[in-house]
């Protein structure tokens, strides 16, 4: 019940948060609707089981990437390009017209339909587990995974963060003249 | 019961959001959340069939890894963007048509 309940509203925040992020014109604006997504994605997890990755997701995402959105975003004055709107459809900052709108729509609705036994066969091909509600813990699971399976991916992942750190730090330094 | 299809669903509406933000707005750091969005919904789907499909924690180790490279793109690309703005003034996507001056 808890669970159902946790994912509902993980859901609704993730989902509004979302379409929030594509309708608001302002970018300061979008940045704390991204966070309020992310931070529905995390419940989301917890929902999953996957406390260890929900908590990783608020501590790096929440904490570390709309942070430094948001400075990016007050660093370069933070203006939105999008032209006015034309229409409804307009209201939504995209650069499409009505026509646009119609061919995707029709060419999405024909590829269902065309495809539709194709695509509930394969999702009928997965066999479907049902757990309870019991959630163990991952943390330690994940732990041995990382240093014995994946240990290359861990490894390469350090190199790959010292690089970006290394390079952000170059790339983004003040000029000199 | 809460099943697979609703996390699809879910993670198939944040792509097209994502998707959405990306080609329709003209700000570089805007075009960034975008790629947030994706990322969250690919590392979504890897947790969700790894609970509902596989036994394994591999699907939480992808999104691990997601998550990491999702951090080091956006230091990258943030450093990117404030290295363009110093140079012309503007994070207007249609102005970064050269790679050099």
């Amino acid at each position: 019940m808890f669970v159902q309940l946790l994912f509902l509203l993980s859901a609704v925040l993730t989902v509004g948060c979302a379409v929030a992020v594509a309708v608001t014109k302002n970018i300061m604006h979008s940045c704390i609707f991204l966070l309020g997504s992310l931070i529905g994605i995390a419940g989301l997890y917890a929902t999953l089981g996957a406390d260890f990755v929900a908590v990783t997701q608020i501590m790096v995402y929440v904490g570390g990437i709309v942070i430094l959105m948001l400075f990016a975003v007050m660093l370069t004055g933070g203006k939105d390009f999008a032209s006015r709107a034309q229409n409804l459809l307009g209201l939504a900052p995209t650069m499409g017209n009505k026509w646009t709108y119609g061919i995707g729509l029709f060419v999405g609705l024909v590829f269902l339909l065309t495809n539709i036994k194709l695509l509930s066969s394969i999702m009928k091909s997965y066999p479907e587990k049902t757990f309870g509600n019991e959630f163990p813990s991952t943390v330690s699971q994940i732990g041995h995974l990382l240093v014995k399976d994946h240990v290359l991916a861990f490894e390469l992942s350090s190199v790959l963060l010292l690089g970006a750190l290394v390079g952000a730090a170059i790339i983004a330094r003040p000029r000199k003249q | 019961m809460i099943s697979l299809i609703s996390y699809l669903l879910i993670s198939l509406v944040l792509f097209i959001v994502g998707l959405v933000v990306m080609i329709s707005r003209k700000n570089i750091v805007a075009i960034l959340l975008g790629i947030e969005l994706i990322l969250n919904a690919a590392a979504l789907n890897f947790v969700a069939y790894s609970r509902f499909v596989t036994n394994n924690l591999d699907g939480h180790i992808f999104s691990l890894f997601i998550i990491v490279v999702a951090a080091a793109e956006a230091a990258v690309g943030l450093a990117i963007v404030i290295r363009f703005f110093q140079i012309k003034e503007t994070i207007h996507i249609d102005e970064a048509t050269q790679l050099r001056n």
